[in-house]
Parts: structure tokens; C-alpha cells; sequence
């Protein structure tokens, strides 16, 4: 280690490998916390359409949580009008969703993953209704 | 001295740094891998990597609060081991009655492993009450032999005349430590940090004895706990791997001069 | 005067003393006290002299696995050391970024022995290995090998996941006494005519004496550290065929709480290492430890 005593102690103090790295470290830490802390409402939006990629009202969408390791369903929540739905998830970072409505067929279930607990995330790509087949394979 | 060629020995000194370098590439590979990490072949790069197995580990096992237990363990553990390791350090650089036993108990405590004496280590804990508790885990850990020779080898480089004008001075021995020694012993405090952290923060087997409830675990026994949950069906525990080499490797890197310095120079003294 | 100013020397040497005293020699005079009797916390102690011992030597098939896997494991450190010894005649040669081949290779030591095993129990892992993916790729097997599953593989999985791990720590405490050797020496030597290979092994080796036998003492203390390593790797492995004395003795003593047997174990494994280290340096020449005494 250097010696030198010709900078200032607080220099010598501050300006060293251990306190740049670590205050780094911290810095990241604490605006990370800060980012968690502001976008953690929970919210899980997306939209529904059908294969002509119509927005669809009135579909159900079913919120599935990982526990240990199957899925169990824990939500609930109904399109609006422009095929839009909201639920709420703060339990898990490992969600499921899948929509159907009668007569308009059922989507597949789309695995979401979140990077911390409640984040609010809004699907990219909308569940699609796919017709189920009568009888079929 | 002849000259001879250089990149044979380049050569052979790359082969060896890839093969100790492989095993940190294919974990970090692995934790980040999108596929099933059983396809087999596995792939060289990772496909599609995502974080999200590290969000896993995060959430499986309390991460935070077996690193906060680490954390605490560990600055006891250095703490006491600059302020004990500093006392011993000097008090062996005077000259006194008895000092040749001394020496001799604290180079044949360096030949008793820690595993030959962790049963009866654990009753002793048990009779002062300690299990389970932060100064039960830190307590053994807080003087080591190795460091008490790096201080002493710090200090015998202390001009003796130095002292002797703070003796005049009038300084008891506690502040000649403190004022004059410590000072100028700055590489040997710096060893004795690194060498006490590194040492306690590994520790797992005097952990895996104290603790008994599942709070008072350190990383080192939340990273075994976590692989005896989980198997290693998931890639989250080597997420979880890497979460836990990350701040070892950061401070080794930041550090090696004085790790390195404090290894050679105290395992040399005896 | 002498008592006055000798006391604060001893209240400074005090509480270290205290901690090496109560976690190092009492404990190995207390192992030595269990294992002559027959005692668990329950019940008061009873002196039985050496049953325990008869009972580790004539009774045990496991303690003679744990010994002979133990003994495996410690003979593999000389290869480990010499390799160490390759490298750091590599590094220590003139050439440009050597500290970079330093760090590198030392990297392994310093890291948690617990996340070690669990890259390794990842490298030796049946499917999707690295080791049997290589293998495989390289035609050398048809079927991958279940490396910790198997009672052949298994031991000598454990002692190349440890020799990984070792190699930087063998590698610099070579370095450093390769670096203490003076130049002149060999530039003496140089001049009379000797050649390489003379120079090697009538100077560095003599020299490296001290070196090489701390690498062999703390190659025998990793046996009782590699605690860790298999406790994690293989928990004594298929059967017993990864089981060390070290692990035998923590199972006997926390998982089956026969303390005074486990005692007994440990007395005898450390008497035998301390055996080995004196004999070794008896052998070499005697004091090859070269403790400094100022």
C-alpha cells in the first residue's frame, strides 16, 4: 500500500481502490432499491384479441403463481370493452396467464417472468383466442 | 542468461489458465442458459440467456438475510482479529520471560486443524452458552496464528528508536500499539482484514456445528441448504452459485497484493 | 521492574492466548480424555480405556474405507504440488504478464469451498456434464460415465475438483521461495559451466526445500479441510467410497452423537498426520521447516 503523505488523509482515504468499488457497489444498490420501490404496484396488464386480431370483451383471464414447483391458480380478471384486463399479482415473480371466452376459443398459457416481486409489467404480445377444436386430436 | 523462446511458455500457461477459468465459464453459462439446462449437447454459448433464475434464487432462499449473517460474523471476526492479531503481534516483538513457550504453543496451534477439535469445540460452546448465536460462530475465528506473524513481522520493521523516544515520551505500551506501531503497519492491517474476512466468510463447517435454527445460517450453509431443496434440478442454484463467488472473487481482485503478501509471509514463518 | 513491565506484555498476549487455549489445545486434551471413556450428554462419564479403540481398529469396517480413502487423498497432494512446481517455473520466467497467469490460477483458492463443489458436482454431472460432454465428443466413451455415482470415479472426481482448487494456493508459496533463491547463484553456477538442468536440480531444488515441505504439510491438513468439498460433492459418496476420516468423525459426532467414539477417531487421525509430518521431516534432512528464531 502507498504511503504517501504528501496527499491530503482525506484524499488518501477516499480516492482508493476499496472505497470506489464498494460506494460503486452501494450506489447501484441503493437506485435499484429506488427502482423496485417505485414501479412494485403489482400491476399485470395485457390484451386479449382473436386470431383476426380483433380486441375481444369479456374474456376471462386466469393468473396462475408457481409454488414450489407446480402452478396454482390465484387470480381472476375480465377483458373491457377494448379487450384490456388488469389484475393484480404481489406474490410471485413466476406467473402463468392464459385468457378463453365462450364460443371465441382459449388462449395458450404464456409464461411470465418478473425480475422482483409486484413489478408492474405489461405483456408484449396479446393472448390470442385460438377456436378449440370439436372433437379433435 | 541465454535467451530462450517465449510462447511455448505462453502457450502452456494459456492451456492451464483456460482449464482453471472453465468451470467459472460453464456455471455463469449455465445460470444465464434459456434452454433446459439437461438438453443435451449442452451448448457452448448460452441460448437466449435470461436473468430471471437469479430472481429465483433470490426468492427460494433468503438470500439477504443469510448474507446479512455473513456480514455481521465476519466483521466480528476481523474486527478482533486486527485488535488481538495487533496485542500478540507485539507483545511477541518484546523480549520476556517464557517467550520461547510462547512462540512454540502458537507454532504447534498452526499444525492443529480446525476439524480436529470441532467436537469438543462444540460442547465448549455449548457450556458458554453461545449456540446459535453471532459470538458463538465468530468466536474461534477471532485470532488467527498466521496473522499474529504478520503483525509481528510488521512491527520488528519498526526502528527501534522510534519506540524507545515514545517510551521516553511517557506512552503506555497500549498507545505506542496505537499511536506509533499501527501507523506504520498499514499492509499488515490490510492482510490481516482480507485473510480474517476471507476465512470467516468461507467458513461452513464450525456454521453448519453452531447454528440450529434456520435464521442464524450463514451463505456458506444457505448455498448447501439451497442444493439439498432443490438438487440440482434447476438453474437457479447455480444462479445462486454465482451470486455467492461474486463478492469473494470482487475482493479478492481488489485485494490480491495483500492476500498473496499475507499468505506467503505468514505460512513462511513456520 | 521486570514483573511490571512484563505484565502488560501478557495482558496483550491474553486474549489470543485464551482463544487458542480454549478452541486448539483444549480441545485436542479433551478429544483425548473422550476417547477413553464411554460418556454422552445424558449420562456421566465412565472409563472404559481402549475399547473405543478396539472398536475403531477390529469392528469397523467404515473407519478402515474412511482411512484408506483418506490416505488416497493425501498421497494425490505430491502430484498436485509438482504440477504446482511446473507453473511456477512458468511464471516464473521473464515473461510479460505473469502476475495475469498469477491471478488467474490462484483465483480458485480464496472462493468458498461450498460453491466449488457445486461447479464441480456441475462439471462431473452424468447428462450434461462438461467433462463427459468433452468425452463424448471426443469419442473417448460411448456412455457417459456417472462420475459421483460411480464407486470407482467417484474418490478420484473429488481429488481433481480439490487439486483445482489447491494448485494456486501450492503454486505461490512455490513462487515465493523460487523468487527468494538469490540470481547470483545462478549465474555463478552459469559461469563454471553447469548446465540447466545441473542449476535445477543442484540449486532450486536444495533450496526449495522449505517451500516444497510446507506444500506437504498443508497438502496433509486439506485432507481434514476437504470437509467441505465431499460433504457437498458427494456426502461420503456412493456407499462410502468418497467417505474421509473428517467426514466420518462429523457424522459419528453430529449425526449419530457418539462423541467419545468420534474423539477417538479424531486422536487417532491426528497422531497419525503429526506421525507423518515428523517423519517426513526426519526424513528430509531434519528441520526442513525452517521456523525462524529471533
Amino acid at each position: 500500500m502507498r504511503d504517501d503523505f504528501d496527499r491530503p488523509l482525506w484524499r488518501r482515504l477516499v480516492v482508493n481502490r476499496f472505497v470506489v468499488v464498494l460506494g460503486a457497489i452501494a450506489l447501484a444498490i441503493v437506485g435499484w432499491n429506488a427502482y423496485v420501490a417505485s414501479y412494485s404496484g403489482g400491476r399485470v396488464t395485457g390484451r386479449v384479441t382473436d386470431t383476426a386480431g380483433e380486441p375481444v370483451a369479456g374474456a376471462s383471464v386466469t393468473l396462475w403463481v408457481l409454488n414450489f414447483t407446480t402452478y396454482v391458480e390465484k387470480a381472476r380478471g375480465v377483458t373491457d370493452a377494448d379487450g384490456r384486463f388488469l389484475i393484480i399479482n404481489r406474490d410471485s415473480h413466476n406467473l402463468q396467464l392464459a385468457a378463453e371466452k365462450a364460443g371465441v376459443g382459449r388462449s395458450r398459457r404464456v409464461p411470465v417472468r418478473l425480475y422482483f416481486r409486484a413489478q408492474d409489467v405489461e405483456l408484449r404480445e396479446p393472448l390470442v383466442l385460438v377456436p378449440t377444436s370439436q372433437g379433435g386430436s | 542468461m541465454r535467451r530462450y523462446p517465449r510462447w511455448p511458455i505462453h502457450m502452456a500457461l494459456l492451456t492451464v489458465s483456460v482449464l482453471m477459468l472453465l468451470p467459472f465459464y460453464w456455471v455463469v453459462k449455465t445460470s444465464v442458459s434459456g434452454e433446459n439446462i439437461f438438453a443435451y449437447p449442452p451448448s457452448v454459448i448460452p441460448k437466449s440467456p435470461h436473468l430471471f433464475y437469479y430472481v429465483d434464487a433470490w426468492y427460494y432462499i433468503p438470500f439477504a438475510r443469510y448474507f446479512v449473517n455473513s456480514i455481521v460474523v465476519s466483521s466480528i471476526a476481523v474486527v478482533a482479529n486486527v485488535i488481538l492479531n495487533a496485542m500478540a503481534g507485539y507483545a511477541l516483538t518484546r523480549d520476556f520471560v517464557g517467550k520461547p513457550f510462547v512462540l512454540f504453543l502458537f507454532l504447534s496451534c498452526m499444525m492443529i486443524p480446525f476439524q480436529a477439535t470441532i467436537i469438543p469445540a462444540y460442547l465448549i460452546t455449548g457450556r458458554l452458552g453461545l449456540l446459535d448465536s453471532y459470538w458463538g460462530l465468530a468466536l474461534p475465528q477471532c485470532s488467527t496464528i498466521v496473522c499474529i506473524f504478520v503483525f509481528k513481522g510488521s512491527f520488528d520493521a519498526v526502528p527501534r528508536s522510534l519506540v524507545d523516544a515514545a517510551r521516553i515520551d511517557g506512552l503506555s505500551e497500549w498507545r505506542i500499539i496505537w499511536k506509533v506501531m499501527m501507523p506504520l503497519a498499514k499492509s499488515a492491517i490490510a492482510t490481516n482484514v482480507i485473510l480474517a474476512f476471507v476465512w470467516s466468510w468461507n467458513n461452513f463447517m464450525w456454521p453448519l456445528i453452531v447454528t440450529r435454527s434456520a435464521d442464524m445460517q450463514t451463505l456458506p450453509l444457505g448455498l448447501a441448504r439451497f442444493l439439498s431443496y432443490q438438487e440440482d434440478t434447476t438453474g437457479a442454484l447455480y444462479a445462486f452459485c454465482v451470486m455467492v463467488l461474486a463478492p469473494g472473487v470482487l475482493l479478492f481482485l481488489l485485494a490480491q497484493r495483500e492476500f498473496i503478501q499475507g499468505l506467503t509471509s505468514g505460512a513462511t514463518k513456520g | 521492574m521486570r514483573i511490571r513491565s512484563a505484565l502488560p506484555i501478557w495482558c496483550f498476549l491474553a486474549p489470543s492466548l485464551v482463544i487458542f487455549l480454549l478452541y486448539r489445545v483444549l480441545p485436542l486434551a479433551w478429544n483425548l480424555v473422550l476417547s477413553f471413556q464411554d460418556w454422552s450428554p445424558l449420562k456421566a462419564a465412565r472409563w472404559v480405556g481402549l475399547s473405543q479403540y478396539e472398536e475403531m481398529l477390529f469392528d469397523d469396517e467404515v473407519f478402515w474405507q474412511a482411512l484408506w480413502n483418506t490416505v488416497i487423498f493425501i498421497a494425490s497432494a505430491p502430484i498436485a504440488v509438482l504440477l504446482a512446481l511446473g507453473l511456477a517455473l512458468l511464471v516464473n520466467a521473464d515473461i510479460r504478464g505473469r502476475n495475469i497467469y498469477r491471478t488467474i490460477i490462484f483465483i480458485s483458492y480464496p472462493l468458498m469451498t461450498v460453491a466449488v463443489a457445486i461447479i464441480w458436482r456441475w462439471m462431473f454431472e452424468e447428462r450434461v456434464g462438461l467433462i463427459n460432454y468433452v468425452a463424448r465428443s471426443l469419442n473417448l466413451v460411448t456412455q457417459p460415465i456417472p462420475f459421483l455415482n460411480s464407486f470407482q470415479w467417484a474418490l478420484p472426481s473429488v481429488i481433481a475438483a480439490n487439486t483445482w482448487q489447491m494448485l494456486g494456493f501450492y503454486m505461490i508459496i512455490l513462487l515465493t521461495g523460487l523468487q527468494n533463491i538469490p540470481e547470483n547463484l545462478y549465474e555463478a553456477a552459469a559461469i563454471d559451466g553447469a548446465s540447466a538442468r545441473r542449476r535445477f536440480w543442484r540449486i532450486t531444488v536444495p533450496l526449495l526445500k522449505p517451500s516444497l515441505f510446507l506444500c506437504f504439510v498443508v497438502g496433509m491438513l486439506n485432507s481434514f479441510a476437504s470437509f467441505d468439498l465431499v460433504y457437498v460433492m458427494t456426502g461420503g459418496g456412493p456407499g462410502r467410497a468418497t467417505e474421509l476420516l473428517v467426514t466420518y468423525i462429523y457424522k459419528l459426532g453430529f449425526v449419530q452423537t457418539r462423541f467419545d467414539y468420534a474423539a477417538a477417531v479424531t486422536v487417532f487421525y491426528f497422531a497419525l498426520l503429526v506421525a507423518i509430518t515428523w517423519s517426513a521431516n526426519r526424513l528430509s534432512g531434519g528441520n526442513a521447516g525452517a521456523v525462524e528464531r529471533d
